[in-house]
């Protein structure tokens, strides 16, 4: 006698058995989901990696001069932004990207649910000691320069926030973000370090650096060129998609 | 003459052989200078040269903190608070320190443990008249105030502040007393700087002092207090500014309703807190008191969890809440044994973070357990187990 017994199993249990292993996937999947923690920041690197996955399915950016940032320490990145275009936060997710190491944005709200979401992705609030708290911890941080509505022109700086590097002693760079609304393109461009011309004692090095920095990223915005569509679109002198 | 009421766990011979030498090399390493920026607080630097006047601070108040490891042998350390879980421990740990020459306490419970050479007095919290006499005796080099209540903790909130209060007006106003007196330690939070809309996330010691919850206000009360005194008589003064401590004896209402068995969460915000243990907690008391700390110092554990975090963390079940129902939710829990008080609440609302990484460059120690392994560790303390007797005995 070579077999033992033959067992059915009736479809309605296979079935019941593929839905409870689903479940059970769904379940183990969410646990470690929700398990993650946050560092001192509040900052939530699966989830920050989740967003900047499921970014790429809108965004492919492109990140250059990253290799000027210090490898550890901290860092102030000054980055060009346009109005809606949340040029902090994709700016901070892409250089993190290119980096690796966690880096941080100035400029979330302190209202939920969006303030807390924002910390969960690398949010400070927009305050002085809150950045330099942060770079005194050696974190890159990337604050935005005012919004813009044209993509070629830098808005102004705030010396408060960029004093902030100058009391934590960190170095400050400026960026020029550009992408174009309906492309999946953008691109970072990094700049060299930007030091004041001279030594001041009191509050005015951070006007003086908020001023070398708006100059620096209209330079690099001018070397970027601004956005091509490669449509008609890049004639019209409208929303500042080509032209000057 | 003691009175009869005080009990008394100290052998005959109090003053046990000192070592010479206060401290390892080792101990001493890790020692940094302090920072240059001088904190904006209650406390404020009032610094005396102690006995062993071994400080060197330059103009711009830098110090070396190689210079405040070296205590002097033979002092005597008062701890007030030493017969709760983290007072006794910090005495545990304040017997085997071989600058410590003599070591008394003042609760209005006996201590939780078995200590050796520390002798305790148990006083209530407002009998002014016996705490001036027990403390101007024993004449206390160091004052390590512990004596503080967090609402829903031991006592419900009104009846937590009475006694804070009253304990710190007695024992800090009795020590003023002492001619003795170098240093004083107090016992805060980092409830101090509260969690008002768009304040600092993370909190330094410098960052302004500005409480939102009954505790934090408690605890600012205390800080002005201790350092009224300092500045009056001329004694350093130093605050610890702790994180919601958590251990396996510690009656922490955080503690208590993490572990219920569902756990209401904002759902909306779910913001990160910091916690700290309470052995990371002692261990920096007795630092302090060793530095003769003069300044506030956050004592954080490293990194941070959201409460949702944590309720996976500890299998619990995730209850969200909006806003309105938070009512019902702390009405429940309170019915359960776990009640919210103000500031519990606040955390999960708000979160509460600090930034503790001064403690290592002015204390020399850091706490070793980060915040996730103190929630995972909650979780894993046995319950309390209610066991039937066997037979009947009456």
């Amino acid at each position: 006698m070579d077999r033992l017994a033959d067992v059915i199993t009736l479809p309605a249990r296979r079935a019941a058995n593929t839905l409870a292993g689903g479940a059970r996937n769904t379940y183990g999947n969410m646990s470690e989901w929700t398990r993650g923690e946050v560092d001192d920041w509040g900052r939530d690197p699966h989830f920050v990696g989740r967003v900047w996955a499921l970014s790429h399915l809108r965004w492919n950016v492109a990140v250059n001069g990253h290799r000027r940032l210090p490898k550890s320490g901290g860092a102030l990145v000054v980055v060009s932004a346009r109005r809606f275009a949340m040029a902090p936060v994709f700016a901070a997710l892409s250089i993190g990207g290119a980096v690796g190491r966690p880096v941080r944005f100035v400029g979330r709200p302190d209202v939920a649910p969006i303030g807390p979401v924002m910390q969960r992705l690398g949010g400070l609030l927009a305050r002085a000691d809150e950045i330099a708290g942060a770079l005194r911890g050696g974190e890159l941080v990337v604050m935005g320069a005012d919004p813009t509505t044209h993509p070629r022109h830098v808005g102004h700086v705030d010396h408060r926030l960029v004093g902030a590097a100058v009391a934590a002693g960190t170095k400050v760079f400026p960026a020029a973000t550009a992408s174009v609304p309906f492309l999946r393109g953008a691109r970072v461009e990094i700049g060299p370090e930007v030091r004041p011309d001279r030594r001041r004692r009191g509050p005015l090095i951070e006007l003086e650096l908020a001023d070398g920095l708006e100059s620096a990223i209209q330079q690099l915005l001018d070397e970027l060129g601004g956005p091509v569509t490669g449509t008609p679109l890049d004639w019209l002198p409208l929303s500042g998609i080509g032209g000057t | 003459m003691r009175s009869a009421c005080d009990t008394t766990w100290a052998p005959p011979e109090r003053a046990d052989a000192v070592l010479p030498g206060a401290l390892t090399a080792a101990e001493a390493a890790p020692a940094g200078s302090i920072g240059d920026d001088a904190p904006e607080s209650d406390i404020t630097p009032t610094r005396k040269s102690p006995d062993n006047g071994t400080e060197s601070e330059s103009r711009d108040g830098r110090c070396e903190v190689t210079s405040l490891f070296m205590a002097v042998v033979g002092q005597r350390v008062l701890i007030s608070g030493m017969g709760g879980e983290l007072g006794s421990r910090v005495a545990s740990l304040l017997e085997n320190e071989p600058w410590v020459e003599s070591l008394e306490g003042i609760d209005g419970d006996p201590p939780r443990r078995r200590l050796r050479r520390a002798v305790y007095h148990r006083i209530a919290p407002g009998d002014h008249d016996r705490t001036v006499d027990v403390v101007t005796k024993f004449d206390p080099h160091v004052l390590v105030h512990i004596a503080v209540w967090e609402p829903h903790s031991r006592a419900n909130p009104g009846r937590a502040r009475l006694l804070t209060d009253d304990a710190a007006t007695s024992i800090l106003g009795a020590a003023a007393e002492c001619r003795s007196l170098e240093s004083i330690v107090v016992r805060s939070g980092i409830e101090i700087y509260g969690r008002a809309r768009g304040s600092v996330s993370r909190p330094d010691e410098s960052a302004r002092i500005n409480p939102t919850c009954g505790f934090g206000k408690m605890l600012a009360g205390i800080e002005y207090t201790a350092s009224t005194i300092g500045t009056r008589i001329g004694v350093a003064v130093g605050a610890l500014r702790l994180a919601p401590v958590i251990g396996p004896h510690v009656p922490s209402p955080l503690g208590r309703y993490l572990r219920m068995q569902a756990v209401p969460f904002s759902a909306l915000a779910d913001p990160p807190f910091a916690v700290v243990q309470e052995i990371d907690v002692a261990a920096a008391f007795v630092a302090a008191a060793r530095v003769r700390l003069a300044e506030p110092v956050n004592v954080v554990a490293p990194g941070a969890i959201t409460a949702f975090q944590a309720i996976r963390r500890g299998r619990r079940l995730p209850v969200p809440m909006l806003g309105p129902d938070w009512v019902i939710a702390r009405g429940l829990s309170y019915l359960a044994g776990a009640p919210i008080p103000d500031h519990v609440l606040e955390l999960m609302h708000r979160g509460r973070l600090a930034n503790g990484s001064r403690a290592l460059e002015v204390l020399g120690i850091a706490p070793t357990n980060s915040t996730s392994e103190v929630i995972d560790k909650l979780y894993s303390w046995p319950s309390v187990v209610h066991t039937p007797a066997r037979e009947a005995v009456a």
